[in-house]
């Protein structure tokens, strides 16, 4: 287990000193959340619609659409001199590859539901009148679950003509439910709802990650070799 | 041929002196991969006792990189067997692939790390012991000691390559795979790299050499094997080989393989 826990810890360590040293992903991923932020600021007329009606749907879209950005790059950073070839030929199982990757995938997109929400308070002023801490459970379980499938989906089409294309297409139709209760969670909580009442959106998002995470781990295996 | 090894074991044998790392034979018995219809390696059977050096030659396709990632444990063969000490390779053997060390004009390593960071980052990956220590002494060996705290997309090829065996010696690996390590490289790196290559010819590592270049291939060969289509068209102890100059025993082998495989 600690022979484990050291490699996990180690691709992880490496991922995101590769990140902090060439902004690849996040620069990206971030660009994409304020221009979504800043056209809808300009896109919604105000005296029709109120901003926090919209705000969770919004922040979703971009935290998805977004995030695709990045999960979509992840094993393109490893082609780099046939690096993940060296990954592949170590001791290191290849679940452990798949959570290390899901892991460092998991702490950039929190990076980037970090931005997001800032910059949707800044420019459509939404205040968040529910608990604080549901919030962060509702987004950051839909994100643990969003980063696992599109991790696995990353590696299937790392290697094929359409690449970066094809992940979108593949992923979204699996991200429905997320999309659904992590939308349902976000915007009960802008309403001021109580953690008993985004309870049900916990729980689906709770086990939807458990299943993307498990199921992850187990074909990553599948799709790494040939 | 050689007969495989008498005395099965769980793994690599530790000689009593720890410092001069692990032993191992290698034994293919019938080893086979296809890809849809094509048999890139057809039913190859040999014995490498340790410390032996097998140098493979052969056309484009002939399947020695194949060979070469069946042997690494990054492909699944498609029949046959692979036995380190008498222990057979099985599927997603972790401890297997922590015996084997691998080096290919491909270098595995990134850019944006230093050279020590790169080393740092496999050790953890094959859990060297003292690592540091071991980091240091991998980058004396291949004099980039002084480089070692730079990021690794300065270096040239020739400096990389030489990081990148640094990586494949990281974890004193009992078997060695080394693919075309000399492509890309200019007459002087790859003759730095060929002293460095001549130091696996210690008695200990068990090491496999796929090239296209007869000369650099000869010069540290025990044993020479011509694979063509797949199958070893020729397989001797490299004193064996005919006086005269090799290509042309190289090219008779190859033409004479090719036509029967008409």
């Amino acid at each position: 287990m600690k022979d484990y826990l050291r490699q996990v810890g180690a691709l992880v360590w490496k991922d995101l000193t590769l990140e902090l040293r060439t902004w690849d992903r996040m620069s990206a991923m971030g660009a994409f959340a304020v221009l979504v932020a800043v056209l809808f600021h300009y896109a919604v007329d105000r005296t029709v619609i109120h901003p926090r009606e919209l705000a969770a749907g919004l922040i979703w879209l971009t935290i998805v659409f977004g995030g695709l950005l990045g999960l979509g790059r992840t094993f393109a950073l490893e082609e780099e001199d046939g690096a993940f070839d060296g990954i592949l030929t170590s001791p290191m199982p290849k679940d452990a590859i798949f959570l290390a990757k899901v892991s460092s995938n998991f702490l950039l997109l929190l990076l980037l539901v970090l931005l997001v929400l800032f910059v949707f308070v800044l420019f459509f002023q939404v205040a968040v009148r529910g608990n604080p801490f549901a919030l962060f459970g509702v987004l950051s379980l839909g994100v643990l679950g969003f980063t696992a499938l599109g991790t696995l989906y990353s590696g299937v089409t790392v290697r094929t003509r359409m690449g970066e294309t094809l992940l979108p297409v593949l992923v979204f139709p699996l991200l429905i439910p997320m999309v659904v209760f992590g939308v349902r969670g976000t915007s009960l909580l802008f309403a001021g709802v109580s953690v008993s009442g985004v309870e049900g959106s916990l729980r689906v998002l709770g086990g939807f990650s458990l299943v993307a995470l498990l199921s992850g781990a187990f074909l990553f295996r599948f799709v790494v070799e040939d | 041929m050689t007969a495989p090894p008498a005395r099965p074991a769980k793994g690599p044998r530790e000689r009593s002196d720890s410092e001069q790392g692990p032993l191992a034979s290698l034994d293919v018995r019938g080893l086979v991969r296809t890809f849809g219809p094509i048999r890139a390696v057809d039913g190859l059977s040999f014995t490498l006792h340790p410390g032996e050096l097998l140098t493979v030659f052969g056309p484009n396709g002939a399947g020695k990189s194949t060979l070469l990632n069946l042997l690494a444990g990054a492909l699944q063969p498609s029949g046959g067997e692979v036995r380190m000490e008498g222990r057979l390779r099985s599927h997603g053997d972790v401890e297997w692939r922590r015996s084997v060390g691998i080096l290919s004009h491909r270098t595995f390593l990134y850019g944006h790390l230093t050279a020590r960071e790169n080393l740092r980052f496999y050790g953890r990956l094959f859990g060297v012991p003292h690592l540091e220590e071991r980091i240091v002494e991998r980058l004396e060996a291949v004099e980039l000691e002084r480089r070692g705290d730079e990021p690794v997309r300065g270096f040239s090829r020739g400096m990389r390559q030489r990081l990148g065996l640094a990586r494949t010696l990281l974890h004193d690996p009992a078997i060695v795979l080394l693919d075309e390590p000399y492509t890309g490289l200019d007459v002087h790196a790859a003759s730095l790299l060929r002293e460095l290559l001549s130091s696996l010819k210690d008695g200990r590592r068990t090491v496999v050499l796929v090239t296209h270049d007869l000369n650099q291939g000869l010069e540290l060969a025990d044993r020479v094997a011509i694979q063509v289509r797949g199958r070893f068209a020729h397989l001797d102890q490299a004193a064996h080989l005919p006086s005269g100059p090799v290509d042309a025993f190289y090219r008779e082998v190859v033409e004479e393989a090719l036509e029967e495989g008409r």
